[in-house]
Formats: structure tokens, sequence, C-alpha cells
């Protein structure tokens, strides 16, 4: 409505009582070519980028694949020292942290979804809505400070504890509460990752056609059987788009873990003990880093990350373009 | 039988006058199954059904016209509580399925919608295989065997008329049937359950003639089973499966009696004017 | 038919619904503790000095930050001016000219990727793109990292935005006789105006909060900045350094740091959020 409205308040441009000039046409069909090219041009500069980030990571860290070869990603030692670099603790820890990030975010995100679509009432699903979209908007360091300040200690004077006391049988929560270390920063990724995951899912929740939802509910579906055998399957490609999504985040994720993960270069059974990830790694020792070999093997961390988010995004990307090029036809 | 339908218009003799489908239906001596009455029903703030009383006999076939807008899919979605899914629509009055208010809010809404199933507009396959898609009511409301389900499941697609042609192919999924076989596949599943009534909500506008053809004589089959409330703008399809219609317009019911009756010598002057094509 | 009791469905219904209501919950507990903490600890830094001082070496008391304020509203300045016309036109010719072809889906591609991108990557690119050659830490690599986290974003809702704008009004403006370009500039823009603000001020508020892909090509700086060819003081860095300095009063500035960038980053979200609403109505 508003577009048209404002069509209105466009002044028509003078009456031209006759026809333009020929010459002035070609100059008009001569400017538009030129923006063509020129919004062609800048539209070819994001994918340019991409490229370039992927061929400048490999070009840079040539030096520690040529030295290390493969064994990089297998060797556990870091020592810039003895110039000697294995990216495997930072693999690990990469992956760790991610992982429980996941295992925690996931069922938490399609929750809020299930809440704020089929449960809240319009305006309460709004404002929560918004709510916990803004915890995608507080920057990594700020989640850093929380966590390292706030939350580290509440782990380590609360939830350590209680943990070790209860599953202390386990590897996993074995060692002293520090606080800092792989749990808690797999939980806090878990929060900052929770709200990508739920936004997508409760676009998906949303976009499941009402009459399939409704024809589940009239034959005496709970809202959880609808949702676990209708919603969830129905919208299943689009779920897990959006879990990649909040993967690629959570892998990459830089401030708020290496302000608690606690920076150590080895591997350890529990997940109280600190660790690091390559994201950490890269922040915490880059602008340190003087040899070059030391350098190069960074970077290479940074690609190994680069090669994983760059596959992660892939299959989200393919997911959830699936899933709405599927609604876009389907029922 | 009779008695039933005597007794109600004894209890509250002011309805009387206004209620016309529960005297057609004492006069054919008829039980209703479903009997509306003074329902009122909201979107928001605005009011879209207007004082209905209309009576659904048992094991036959209401049919449900009207110019859209009229408000009849709305009235058969009181029946089943389906409304509820959305937050401000209201309905006010009462609407008994046995003699028992299924408005009242202590009704329990899952055995009502056990009890009344439903069958919409476009085929709803749920995201799982064609056999899957049947078990589903089965699994939720019953306790049984692996192979009592399959015969239960067979036996609703047979009752269906779609057994012959899926038999060998029960785990497909759902929705790689044809439009017409999706919607008896719908059927089947609505009715696997073992409801006491079934509401259509225009079942064939997006089947094509042959799949229509087919699901109008299974509607013809499915009242001996079942009592069938059927919404539809097709007037034909209206006189050839329906026992009784009932006209909607505005929110408001003109007019309801026997099929034959309705479309040969319509009582009410809009009645005429709709059947004869003359708006809608 | 034995028939299935439904008090078991009913229970588990119940649990679920509990969880997602608890879930929910949850979520909002960790937005208000995670505002409630950089609040209360941040005002506490807060004074005139904070302000309007440089900051003081390490174990002094006192001084400022105003040197990362300016620091970091350049920063994002700079990178908004590099982002914002690119990724503008870029959003036009996908939305306007691209009719869907492969190469244009390629960059839609790319973009979607590019913002799911690490920054810490980005930082990296940028390191080896600038600080190598030039031999120096500078304003110019941190600015080109933002920049490259803001280009896809601004492209992406660009482009969502102007699809938006409905056919009729470019075809009524074209049928005036007016050129393609200024049909899009004056008309289509103007029509889609909201949108694009939104856009730009989201995008915006994402990379001024950024900090690991300035952490080595701006770098830090205690002192004032000539140019952005030197490194560039901020205040994510300064944060960063700060908390994880043995200094109280570095700890307190660091959460004097965090209140500013919080606050800052919310109202441009919730700004942006609030003009695209005006608009849906």
């Amino acid at each position: 409505m508003k577009t048209v409205l404002k069509m209105e308040r466009v002044s028509p441009p003078p009456l031209q009582l006759a026809p333009q000039p020929a010459k002035q046409r070609r100059v008009s069909a001569r400017g538009d070519n030129a923006f063509r090219w020129l919004t062609f041009v800048c539209s070819m500069v994001v994918p340019l980028v991409m490229l370039a980030i992927g061929a400048d990571l490999i070009i840079s860290s040539l030096p520690a694949i040529k030295k290390f070869g493969l064994g990089f990603l297998f060797s556990e030692d870091w020592n810039p020292v003895t110039e000697s670099f294995g990216a495997a603790s930072s693999i690990f820890g990469t992956l760790a942290s991610t992982c429980i990030a996941m295992a925690i975010a996931i069922p938490l995100s399609l929750a809020i979804a299930l809440f704020l679509v089929e449960l809240a009432p319009p305006r309460i699903s709004r404002t929560v809505g918004t709510m916990i979209e803004l915890l995608a908007a507080i920057p990594s360091i700020i989640y850093g400070m929380w966590g390292l300040f706030v939350f580290a200690p509440f782990m380590a004077n609360y939830v350590q504890p209680l943990v070790g006391r209860t599953l202390g049988f386990l590897p996993l929560f074995q060692g002293p509460p520090l606080g800092i270390g792989m749990l808690t920063a797999g939980i806090i990724l878990a929060f900052m990752v929770l709200p990508f995951i739920s936004a997508i899912a409760r676009d998906v929740f949303q976009l499941v056609p009402n009459v399939v939802k409704e024809s589940a509910f009239g034959m005496g579906a709970t809202t959880w059987e609808v949702t676990y055998k209708v919603t969830i399957p129905y919208g299943l490609v689009g779920i897990i788009g959006a879990v990649f999504l909040g993967l690629g985040r959570a892998l990459g994720e830089t401030m708020a873990v290496t302000f608690v993960i606690g920076n150590a270069h080895r591997i350890a059974a529990s997940l109280f003990s600190p660790g690091n990830t390559i994201a950490s790694t890269l922040a915490n020792e880059f602008s340190e880093a003087t040899e070059p070999i030391y350098v190069s093997s960074l970077i290479a961390l940074g690609l190994v990350l680069y090669l994983i988010t760059y596959l992660v995004q892939v299959v989200s990307q393919i997911m959830l373009r699936r899933m709405y090029r599927a609604w876009s036809v389907g029922l | 039988m009779m008695e039933m339908a005597i007794k109600l218009t004894e209890l509250e003799p002011e309805m009387e006058s206004s209620c016309e489908s529960a005297q057609v239906l004492a006069e054919h001596g008829l039980e209703s199954k479903i009997t509306t009455r003074h329902l009122n029903f909201f979107y928001g703030e605005n009011q879209v059904l207007f004082d209905n009383n209309l009576d659904i006999a048992k094991n036959q076939v209401t049919a449900i016209i009207g110019p859209s807008g009229c408000g009849k899919s709305t009235h058969i979605r009181v029946y089943n509580r389906v409304y509820e899914l959305y937050r401000d629509q209201r309905a006010e009055g009462e609407v008994l399925l046995d003699g028992e208010n299924i408005l009242d809010p202590a009704y329990d809404i899952m055995e009502l919608r056990r009890k009344v199933g439903m069958i919409f507009q476009k085929p709803t396959p749920f995201p799982m295989s064609v056999f899957d898609n049947v078990a589903y009511g089965l699994k939720m409301h019953y306790v049984m065997s692996k192979s009592e389900m399959a015969d239960r499941v067979e036996e609703a697609l047979q009752r269906a008329a779609l057994w012959d042609e899926i038999k060998d192919h029960l785990h497909r999924p759902g929705t790689s049937l044809s439009g017409g076989q999706q919607q008896r596949l719908c059927i089947a599943r609505a009715i696997v359950v073992a409801p006491e009534v079934l509401l259509m909500d225009e079942p064939c506008s997006a089947i094509d003639p042959i799949g229509t053809a087919k699901i109008e004589e299974l509607i013809f089959d499915l009242k001996d089973h079942y009592s069938i409330a059927i919404v539809t703008h097709n007037m034909q399809q209206a006189a050839r499966v329906s026992d009784f219609t009932a006209f909607f317009y505005q929110g408001r019911i003109v007019e309801f009696g026997p099929t034959s009756q309705i479309f040969t010598k319509p009582a009410q002057k809009k009645t005429e004017e709709y059947i004869t094509g003359r708006f809608g | 038919m034995k028939r299935r009791p439904p008090t078991g469905r009913r229970a588990v219904n119940l649990v679920v619904s509990i969880w997602a209501v608890g879930s929910a919950l949850m979520g909002i507990a960790i937005l208000f503790w995670i505002i409630f903490v950089v609040v209360t600890r941040g005002l506490g830094a807060m004074n005139l000095a904070f302000f309007t001082h440089l900051p003081t070496p390490p174990g002094i008391l006192g001084g400022g930050l105003v040197n990362a304020m300016i620091g970091t509203l350049v920063l994002t300045v700079a990178a908004t001016l590099m982002a914002v016309p690119l990724g503008l036109l870029a959003g036009v010719y996908l939305a306007e000219f691209s009719e869907d072809s492969k190469i244009a889906d390629f960059s839609r591609f790319s973009a979607n990727v590019l913002m799911g991108m690490p920054s810490i990557i980005v930082g990296v690119f940028a390191y080896t793109l600038v600080v190598v050659p030039l031999g120096k830490f500078s304003g110019y690599a941190g600015a080109l990292a933002l920049a490259i986290l803001m280009l896809p974003l601004v492209t992406r809702t660009t482009e969502d935005m102007l699809r938006l704008v409905p056919n009729t009004l470019r075809e009524s403006a074209l049928a005036l006789g007016a050129p393609r370009w200024r049909v899009t500039l004056a008309i289509v823009f103007r029509a889609a105006k909201s949108g694009l603000i939104t856009g730009v001020l989201l995008a915006v508020a994402r990379v001024s909060g950024e900090t690991a892909p300035l952490l080595f090509t701006t770098l830090n700086s205690p002192f004032w900045f000539h140019s952005l060819g030197e490194p560039i003081p901020n205040l994510t860095v300064t944060i960063f350094d700060y908390a994880m300095s043995p200094y109280p009063d570095w700890q307190q500035k660091a959460w004097g740091a965090s209140l500013l960038i919080t606050a800052g980053v919310l109202v441009v979200t919730l700004l942006a959020r609030f003009t695209l609403r005006e608009k849906k109505l």
C-alpha cells in the first residue's frame, strides 16, 4: 500500500511534446548499459573476495604445509621455540566445543521455536522472539567478558562441583572445577548460536501449511505429536540447514571462546580442563608471532577452519535453498 | 430414534419454530448426531455465524451449500474445534454430539477429534509413507500389535477404495500419490481411528473429475458407517451425494430440508436464487 | 480395538510444553543476565575522564578511553563507506538485472557463505593483504576486514528489499521514458528506503562490535592517531587487552567499554528492527 502512495508522490517528468531525438535516446541506453555493468562488477566482488580468501590462505600457509605436510593435522605438538607446529589440539578443541554447543543448542532452540510458533500468544511470541534475536546481536567479546568474569566463576562454584559429584565417575567430568575450560566454552557457544538456529526453525515451523497442521490436530494429536511427527519431518531439510548454519557459527566463534577456554595446546579427556580452538589460537598468538613459519602455521590453522566452515556453509545453503524452493511450489 | 428429536423439541419448545432441521429429521424418523443450537462465531470482533441451528442426521450425508464467505466451512470447523488453533477465533452457543456439549471446555478434545474426523480442501498427506500416514492416528489413539495394525490399515484403505491401487506401494511417501489418491488416503487416515462423524470441507475442489467421481462414490458407501457433513460449492455434487441440504447465506442458515426438496422446490426465495445460479 | 489412555500422551505433551516455555525463559534470562552484568559493572567506570582522557600507562589510575571511542567510530565509518555503496550496487544487480542467471546465483551463494565465515579468518585475509605488504599494522587493514564482513550483509538485504518493490512501480516509471538507472536510483531506492536503511544499520551493528578481525590488523594503541595508516585505538580490542590484564582499574575500564559497545549495538539493532516494522505496517 505504502509503495503505491509513494509512487503518486513522484512528480511526473516534464511533458515532452515531440518524441525524444534519437541521439539522446542512444545516450540514455549507453548510460543504462554502463550502469548495468557497474552493478555487475560490484556483485562480483563478494564471490571474488570469498575465493580470494581461500587462495590467499593456501598461498600463505604453503611454507607450513611444505614443512609439516599432512602430519600438521595430526600432530599435537605446538612449540614456537622449537618451531614445531601441529593442528591436532586446535582441531580437536574446535570440534569438541562445537559438539557441546550443538548438543545444548539444538534441543533448546527447537523448543524455543516450538514455543514461539505453537504455544505463545502472538504478542508474547513477538516480544520473546525479539529478545531471543537480540542474543545474536550481542557482540562476541561481550559474551567473553560475561563468560570470564561471571559465568566461569558460576560454573566453578555451582555447576562443576555438582556435575563432578554426580557424574564424576566419567572421565569427561573429572578434574578440578576451574570454571574456564572446554565445557564452559561449549555452553557459552550454545547461547551464541541458539538465536540463529531458533530463528530459522521458527520460519520452518511457520511455513508448514496450516491445513497440514490442522489435519493432524483434527485427528486428536497433541501439539507435541503434531510437531514431532508432522512439522519436523515436513521441515526437516530446513531444520538441518538451520543446524548447519549454527554449526558454522560455533566452529568459527572467536572472542568468547578465547576468553573462557583456557588456551592450552593439549587434548584432554575431561571437559573441565582447558583447551583451545583454531580461532582462539589465532586470536591469542597471531599478533605475537614473529617467525615466518609460526605465522604460516597459524594461517594453515586458519585454512583448516576456512575449509571446515566453507563445507558446513555449503551444506546449510543447499538445505535451506531446497526447503524454500520446495515450499514455493508445493501445497 | 424419533424420541430424541422429539425430546429436544419438548425440552425447548421455543426453539421449535427456529429449528427447521429438528423438525425435518423428526418427520423422517432420523436421529440427530450433531445438534447445533444458537451457534455464534467470531473472528476477533467480527461475527461470522449468527444463531445457527442445525442437526446432522445419523448415518446420513448432510450437504452444506452457500456462496463463498457464507460461513459454511467455519460452521463445520466448530464440530471438532479445529478453529481453536487460532487464538482470535471463538464460538458461542451449544453443539451437542450425542447429547453432550462439545463446546464445554471440559469436553475431552482429543477424544472429540477422534470421534469427529475431518477431510480438507486440499489433500494433506503427512511427510511419511502411505502406511504410516494411515497408522498415524491408530498409534495415537490405540494400543495394538503390529499385525493388527496392518489389518486395520488395510481395512481402512479398502474402505477408502484405495487398497487395490496402492497395496504394493505402501512404503512410498504419501506425497507421491496423485491428488485423488492423496485425498482418499486422507479419508482412510480419518476413518481408521473409527470416528463417528466425518467432516468434509470441499473435499473435491482440488481433485480432477475422475478422482472426484471416485470420492463421491466413496462418500455414498461411507454413510452406512459414519454421519457425514460435507461442505461444497458444487451444487451438482451436493445433489448427487447428500440426503439433506442446508443452505447458508451471510452466516445464517436460510433453509434446511431433504436434498431432493431443496433442489426442486426450495421454500425460500434466496435458496431458489442461489441454486438457479442467480448469485454466488 | 484397545484404546490408548490419553493420559500418557497428555503427560508427554505437558512435559514438552514446559520444556519449551523453560527454554524460552532461559534464553531471555541469559540476555538479561548479560545486560544486567554489563550495565552494573560498566556504570562503575563511567566518569568524565573516561570520556575525555587518554589511557594511562599500566598501574596508574585514572585516564579514559576517548581515543578508542573515536577510533571505533572512525573504523566503522571507514568500513561503512567502503562496503555500503558496493553492497547497494551489488544488490541492485542481483535484484534488477540478474534475471536469476547462474553467475548471480553464485554471487548470492557466496554472500551467504561469506556471512557465515568466521570473522577471524577475514582478519587473517586483511593481514596478508594489507599488513604484510605495508609492513605495519594499520587502520586500513582493520577497516577493510570490517568492510568485507559488512559487504555480504548489505548486498543480501538490498536484494531482498528491492525485490519487495512491486514491478508496476518500475514499469510505470520506465513508461515515462526515464532511463533504467534513474528509475532504480530515484524511484526503486526511494520505495525501498526503510528496508535499505535497516540493512545498513544491521550491518553497522554487526561490525561495530567485532574484535577478532581487528586483533592483528588494526591492533590497538594507547595514543591518538593521525591517519588510518597507523594502529588505531579501538574499544573492542581494548576490552580484550584490559580484561586480560592484572589491573582492576583496567578491568573496570574494560567493563565501561563493554557497556558502550553493548548499548551502541543493541540500540542500533533495535532501531533497525523498528524501521523495518514501521514499513511493514
